[in-house]
């Protein structure tokens, strides 16, 4: 056991942080060609794609050094990179699964957030249980005619392409007639609607496909082979985030602290409350131990022991926690905690997991971590089934397969 | 950065659970219930001989010079043992006679445990239960030969097989620690029996106990650091005991729920219980990650030690709680029954809870570092 960082990687770090110092934009960015050229200068600063391998234009980086990027751009409230999901696992399901065609087609230009990318994975009534998706993909020779609906795809108004679950055979059990295509979002056969969510914002989309064309060309891998493909590829993110996560949560966490010196109960501050102070005894502890374990997923990696099943623990920790926190964050902050426009320095919080906000904005995100990428409940069972080694349970659509 | 075990540390811990195993089935356990002492000679004076007593004191005493991580390493697998026996407290209290000891009371007392010769425990708790060494009530008068102790100490761990007690005392110059043999008169020593069988504490009854200058651990008035540290150390010890037994009703859970048959299936297959034995696994890493990160910046030295320690008993101790007794709800009646061994581990967790600070105590100095 070793929790020092290298040499090397604390040079890295304060390499990082000289160049956030210089380079963090003032100003918000409002246009999304402004979001571009943010993104286009952390690649060429090679902060974006650093997993990627050199030859597809990545940095060959460690996830060590991610993760300090990430935490290092927590620390200083930097705008995001955007088209994370492409270069964070669509990206690296074409490297693993795509034709030199399309490594060549595509690769590039997604890393430098050129073309914007989304998934079309989830469904109406294909959630939890994604396998029985019903968009269907009728095999036209050089093409496919893409029918059906889409649901919960993040950066939908702005993608330029799509990776599309659909289903190719609809006469085999379902999980073995599912195929995986790249679709061109901006086509007629496609339209995008925005999906209002609890915060008032819209960072999701429904989106409806009415006989879309996706080539023959844009297939990965083989016809029926999606399934395979959705649940093998790994990505090259994992852990990127960690770091930089509870980084964010701490500095909620000072905001807080300042919010319990300036109200007052009984006539004293909140912070010289016990009932204030063990919660925030607990916060606290719940948060270091999120520290704590978000080195040890980052130093497995880093001997390239590949977490498996074990990184549902970690998103089922943090996802969890992050309920907890902001829940006990509005207790305290009483009637401020429900504004959802900043008017004080301490109600500014970059949220974790969405859009940058108040306390309330990131309550209200806390929601959402639990549902997506495999609800907790999803997570548990994979745990319980992949690293504990419980009997699978008996399903009913296990029964008729 | 690297949050595994070296070989060598998995090399003790593999050894440690195998000696465990077969030396301290749940049926020693047993047995020693209704032993007077509590413990075994035979299991101590092997445990000395692998090197265990003296494995975190210098070479010049016999010990192996290691860390509070492989500390940790031991006291998690005893834990999950549920071993019965003044280890921790000895362990500790050595730690306190090498870091302020003169070096007549290093030969005398340091040696002797590491060949498992001499047994030591330590007395932090005063009459009103207070964990804060600045509350102390128990005094110490300067006489012409020396110094008279006044006052309660409580839930003293295995005093009563106890070579030597490490007392903490007020004196007018401040907190001062005393090595006091626990034969002294005016000494009185009152067992007293909690629902773990296998923890046994003695309630000391202190009036004018005459001890000579010799029995001064470090300078008059010196002892807040040496006592704030053992209350830190001591709570990283008992945190990795309490993850150790909580790992064990987690694999007890895990093992029953796959054989158990309800309804026609085993019951590790409705997710009713297969996601309470997830939470259960989730709650054991995260206090994995809170005993080793703590276990190591004690041994680093990080800046961080002194939170990370109240992080570790904080959490965990919520987390053993909770994980022992899912526990015994997947169980269901079986584990509630005093035949099997399930509460023989419920129990090593509960009575480690309060000890060394309880989480409350550890969350307000968290917050006292964080927040002021």
């Amino acid at each position: 056991m070793n929790l020092n960082y290298a040499p090397e990687d604390r040079e890295f770090r304060a390499a990082t942080r000289r160049w956030l110092e210089t380079n963090v934009p003032t100003q918000d960015l409002k246009t999304l060609d402004e979001r571009k050229a943010w993104h286009r200068k952390l690649y060429e600063a090679g902060y974006v794609g650093m997993l990627w391998p050199r030859e597809y234009g990545g940095w060959g980086a460690t996830p060590m050094r991610q993760a300090i990027v990430q935490d290092e751009m927590a620390r200083v409230s930097a705008p995001p990179p955007i088209n994370g999901l492409g270069i964070g696992f669509i990206g690296p399901t074409i490297i693993v699964h795509g034709t030199e065609a399309q490594k060549q087609r595509y690769l590039k230009k997604m890393l430098t957030a050129e073309e914007i990318w989304c998934q079309l994975y989830s469904e109406p009534n294909a959630g939890s249980d994604l396998a029985s998706l019903k968009t269907r993909a009728e095999d036209q020779g050089d093409h496919f005619l893409v029918n059906g609906q889409k649901i919960w795809t993040s950066s939908g108004p702005i993608a330029d392409w799509g990776i599309l679950l659909a289903r190719t055979d609809p006469k085999v059990a379902k999980h073995r007639g599912i195929s995986c295509v790249l679709l061109n979002m901006r086509q007629s056969g496609v339209e995008v609607r925005p999906l209002k969510q609890i915060t008032g914002s819209s960072l999701f989309s429904e989106v409806f496909m009415t006989n879309a064309r996706a080539e023959k060309s844009d297939l990965i891998g083989n016809v029926n082979q999606g399934w395979e493909i959705a649940q093998t590829t790994l990505g090259y993110e994992r852990g990127s985030n960690s770091l930089g996560r509870v980084t964010r949560y701490a500095t909620a966490f000072n905001q807080l602290v300042k919010a319990t010196k300036e109200l007052k109960r009984g006539g004293r501050p909140l912070i010289d409350d016990p009932a204030v102070r063990a919660k925030m005894g607990r916060i606290y502890a719940d948060l270091e131990v999120q520290r704590y374990a978000a080195l040890r997923v980052l130093s497995a990696l880093q001997k390239s022991d590949s977490p498996g099943a074990a990184s549902s623990i970690t998103k089922l920790s943090y996802t969890e926690f992050e309920k907890r926190y902001y829940e006990l964050a509005l207790e305290i902050l009483g009637p401020f905690g429900q504004l959802m426009v900043a008017r004080e320095e301490f109600e500014e919080v970059d949220t974790s997991s969405g859009e940058p906000g108040t306390f309330a904005t990131a309550f209200l995100w806390s929601r959402a971590g639990t549902i997506y990428s495999g609800s907790s409940e999803i997570q548990k069972n994979i745990i319980g089934e992949r690293v504990l080694g419980l009997p699978k349970e008996v399903r009913a659509d296990r029964l008729k397969a | 950065m690297d949050f595994s075990f070296s070989s060598d540390q998995q090399l003790l811990k593999n050894s440690a659970r195998a000696f465990l195993d077969e030396h301290c089935k749940p049926a020693t356990v047993r047995l020693l219930w209704d032993d007077p002492r509590g413990e075994s000679d035979t299991m101590w004076k092997e445990m000395a001989q692998l090197g265990w007593l003296g494995l975190a004191l210098p070479e010049t005493y016999g010990g192996s010079g290691l860390g509070m991580v492989e500390t940790a390493i031991l006291l998690e697998e005893l834990g999950r043992a549920a071993y019965p026996g003044p280890y921790w407290p000895t362990v500790l209290a050595a730690g306190a006679i090498e870091a302020a000891g003169t070096d007549a009371q290093k030969k005398r007392w340091l040696a002797a445990i590491a060949t498992g010769d001499a047994r030591a425990t330590l007395a932090l708790l005063d009459a009103d239960l207070d964990w804060d060494p600045a509350a102390m009530t128990t005094r110490a008068e300067k006489t012409a030969k020396g110094w008279a102790l006044s006052g309660t100490k409580r839930f003293v761990p295995w005093a009563h097989v106890a070579n030597v007690l490490l007392i903490p005392a007020r004196t007018p110059e401040g907190p001062t620690v005393f090595l006091v043999d626990p034969a002294t008169a005016g000494l009185t020593l009152a067992p007293v029996q909690g629902m773990d069988l296998a923890t046994r504490w003695v309630h000391l009854a202190m009036d004018k106990v005459a001890v000579g200058p010799e029995a001064l651990l470090g300078g008059p008035g010196q002892a807040a650091p040496l006592l704030a540290g053992l209350l830190r150390r001591g709570a990283v010890g008992a945190a990795a005991e309490m993850l150790g037994a909580a790992r064990r009703c987690l694999d007890m859970a895990v093992g029953y729920a796959k054989v158990r048959e309800q309804f026609g299936q085993p019951i590790g297959s409705f997710q009713a219980i297969r996601h309470k034995c997830s939470e259960m696994l989730l709650e054991v890493e995260n206090s994995h990650s809170a005993v080793y990160y703590a276990a190591w910046a004690l041994d680093a030295k990080a800046e961080d030690a002194e939170l990370a320690a109240s992080v570790a008993k904080a959490y965990v101790g919520d987390a053993s709680r909770k994980v022992c007794g899912e526990a015994i709800q997947v169980h269901g009646g079986i584990g509630f029954t005093w035949e099997y061994d399930l509460h023989i581990y419920f129990k090593r967790a509960k009575a480690l809870e309060p000890m060394y600070g309880d989480a409350d105590y550890h969350r307000e100095q968290i917050v006292r570092r964080v927040a002021s």
